[in-house]
């Protein structure tokens, strides 16, 4: 009997420990959170150069956020260049104030230099698109929110549909990836082979030309391989519009365009005009649905979130810290549906829905997965 | 060979050689690079790099170098076709955009010319320094806005135009080739340009106005960098900053592989001109010739030096040092 009375007095104990222990913890986080002052933080935007659209519509999304948040931006330019990155990066947090940080890495080895440099600082910081395979926010800490991305795999699935679908599942086509050990470019060239090969078993293809995601490449590659291939070629798939949009020109002036069909990755705006007025008698017959600025919006609002208290990293699943988010497969067909994401304020709006669904549910690019990218066998 | 050809012929001739065997084997992997297609897309190609090594030729000959080719390509292509009828606004200057993409070029090349020939700053230096001005005028230029494209279809077609059955852009190359080569072997400048590069001491002291040689050089090379940044954006049909990309490692390896040194002093155009058909002819082959990307570059290394080896053997002295 007086041992279980003396159980029970230890269960209550424990109990009121646990019950003292979450009052605390709620308590401390109430504190943190009444302690985020915005005067003492800045919102950081690190791109990889100040030229590729998507990198303005990341510029974009961060200034939209800015103004939301009432927190200072800086926009860290890479001008393509690792060093130029981490140097700028550093001196931004040499400034005293705590980093928001965002940062579209220019190589994956970049991530780990970066987030320590930001923990150093007080602050917390979401990568996107790059990271070493091996190095996970978790195993980290707090101050390294989250990594995100969109799945590259489902980018070249895509594109391949839409040419597979477009030439009725037969025919030639040559592949022009990015830059060849970039992981981007490397998952969405596995997703672009798998569907052909799972879905459209005659469909060839012929060759495949890296271009460094550069125009000028593109459209040199896209020249050898027309004189190689001739009418042979059929469709051309390009891991984003950069490159596609070199390629079509070499197309245009060999008088092929309108004899070949087109998928890429991205919607530059060029290339959105070109489905509108169906250049090349619609040429493109595919694109992925992604913009720059939902993606800074995502990874400074998940930031923020960390760092005003109002969720602590450690406490989410895995999927909230190595994160997919849903990419649209775009057609000439559905294109419409999206022109609303272009608008001028589209951006304002976007953020302003993140901040009722949080950053995992917003459309049109709720979380779908997590963890690394699976590539198809 | 050797016999027969008069000495100054003897690089380019053994150059021109290895480059026809290179070709028997290129078309023998595959007959369709030695088809007038693939021809007349060899042409297409080396247009914008023979345009640069006129240029590129003339300041290593009097041993200085000039890096900032990529970033006036860019400035000058980015300020042509946004004064040209492009998609992003509603201009179009006509000749002026010409006139205001070359004028770009000339300043920037005057600019590096003086502050080397005058204040005697490293022409290594002075031209990294244009270079990234040259880049950062694109850059504003190109601004935050979209994607500024060609809307003028002629023009757009006009560098893949066939003239007498080969592109306008490779008839725009050799004009500016012949002339570079007139200018280089039949008047003072030119002679003046190879003095100077042997000994700028002994120039100097003929009383030669070496300052006045240097500067006009940097400014030629710099308007020529801006003929192929709107040759270039012609060719692609949209403008970009980095529409230069890759090209100086194409003109300065193309000048020494044809025999120009670095040192200065020696070479001439159209033995770079060679050096830069065999750089684009290799890439050509090796694409067509279906050699995996992952070993392309190392391919392309390894038969650069075998050709090299072999084209420079017989003409190194051997009691010359290389540098």
């Amino acid at each position: 009997m007086e041992m279980k009375k003396n159980i029970t007095k230890a269960r209550r104990r424990f109990g009121a420990t646990i019950v003292a222990g979450v009052a605390f913890a709620c308590m401390a986080s109430t504190a943190m959170a009444a302690e985020f002052k915005k005067e003492d933080w800045v919102l950081v935007a690190s791109v990889i150069n100040t030229t590729n659209p998507y990198m303005i519509s990341n510029i974009e999304g961060a200034k939209a956020m800015s103004k939301k948040l009432g927190i200072p931006l800086e926009i860290v330019n890479s001008n393509n260049s690792s060093q130029t990155e981490i140097s700028s990066i550093l001196a931004v947090l040499a400034s005293g104030k705590k980093p928001i940080m965002f940062v579209n890495t220019v190589a994956s080895s970049d991530a780990p230099t970066i987030v320590d440099a930001v923990g150093k600082a007080g602050g917390f910081v979401t990568i996107w698109w790059n990271k070493p395979a091996d190095y996970h926010p978790a195993d980290v800490g707090d101050h390294f929110v989250a990594f995100q991305k969109h799945p590259g795999v489902s980018s070249g699935r895509c594109g391949a549909k839409a040419i597979g679908d477009a030439l009725g599942g037969k025919g030639g086509v040559v592949m022009l990836p990015g830059v060849q050990d970039s992981t981007t470019s490397q998952t969405r060239v596995a997703g672009f082979a798998a569907e052909i090969k799972e879905n459209y078993p005659n469909i060839k293809v012929l060759d495949s030309r890296p271009s460094n995601w550069d125009p000028q490449l593109g459209a040199k590659n896209a020249r050898d391989l027309i004189v190689k291939f001739g009418s042979d070629i059929n469709g051309v798939w390009a891991a984003d519009d950069g490159m596609q949009i070199g390629a079509m020109q070499a197309f245009e002036n060999a008088g092929l365009l309108d004899k070949v069909k087109f998928a890429s990755d991205g919607l530059y705006p060029t290339t959105l005009e070109d489905i509108k007025s169906g250049r090349g008698g619609n040429a493109i017959v595919g694109e992925t649905f992604h913009r720059g600025y939902m993606a800074s919006s995502v990874g400074l609002y998940t930031a923020y979130l960390a760092a005003s208290g109002k969720m602590k990293p450690s406490e989410q699943t895995l999927d909230k810290r190595e994160s997919l988010f849903k990419l649209s497969c775009l057609t000439p067909a559905n294109y419409k549906e999206y022109l609303k994401y272009d608008e001028a304020d589209a951006p304002a709006k976007f953020i302003d829905q993140l901040e009722k669904t949080g950053p995992w549910a917003a459309e049109p690019m709720p979380l779908v997965g997590g963890g690394a990218e699976e590539m198809p066998k | 060979m050797q016999f027969i050809l008069p000495k100054e012929w003897k690089g380019p001739a053994a150059l021109i050689v290895s480059m026809a065997m290179l070709a028997v084997v290129f078309t023998f992997l595959n007959p369709r690079f030695g088809s007038l297609e693939n021809f007349r897309n060899i042409l297409f190609q080396v247009a914008v790099p023979l345009i640069i090594i006129v240029g590129t030729t003339l300041i290593i000959q009097l041993g200085s170098i000039d890096l900032s080719v990529q970033g006036i390509m860019g400035a000058a292509g980015m300020a042509w076709i946004l004064l040209s009828a492009n998609t992003r606004l509603e201009t179009d200057y006509g000749l002026w955009a010409w006139v205001v993409a070359i004028g770009i070029g000339l300043a920037l090349g005057l600019l590096a010319g003086a502050l080397h020939a005058l204040i005697k700053v490293p022409s290594f230096v002075v031209t990294l320094g244009t270079w990234y001005i040259g880049l950062g005028i694109g850059i504003i230029l190109y601004g935050d806005a979209m994607l500024p494209s060609l809307k003028s279809n002629v023009l757009m077609a006009w560098p893949t135009k066939l003239s007498f059955g080969l592109p306008n852009a490779f008839w725009l190359a050799v004009v500016i080739l012949a002339a570079g080569i007139l200018l280089s072997r039949y008047t003072h400048f030119g002679r003046s340009v190879l003095a100077i590069g042997n000994s700028e001491t002994i120039a100097s002291n003929t009383g030669m106005p070496v300052n006045t040689i240097k500067m006009i050089a940097f400014t030629l090379a710099g308007g020529l960098s801006a003929i192929a940044g709107i040759l270039a954006t012609m060719q692609l049909g949209s403008g970009s900053p980095d529409l230069g990309s890759g090209q100086l490692f194409t003109v300065i390896p193309a000048a020494v592989i044809g025999g120009t040194a670095l040192s200065g002093g020696e070479g001439g155009i159209m033995r770079s001109a060679v050096g830069v058909f065999l750089l684009i002819m290799l890439n050509n082959g090796l694409v067509l010739a279906g050699v995996n990307p992952s070993y392309q570059s190392g391919v392309f290394g390894a038969i650069l030096i075998a050709a090299i080896v072999a084209v420079a053997r017989p003409d190194r002295g051997i009691l010359k040092i290389a540098k």
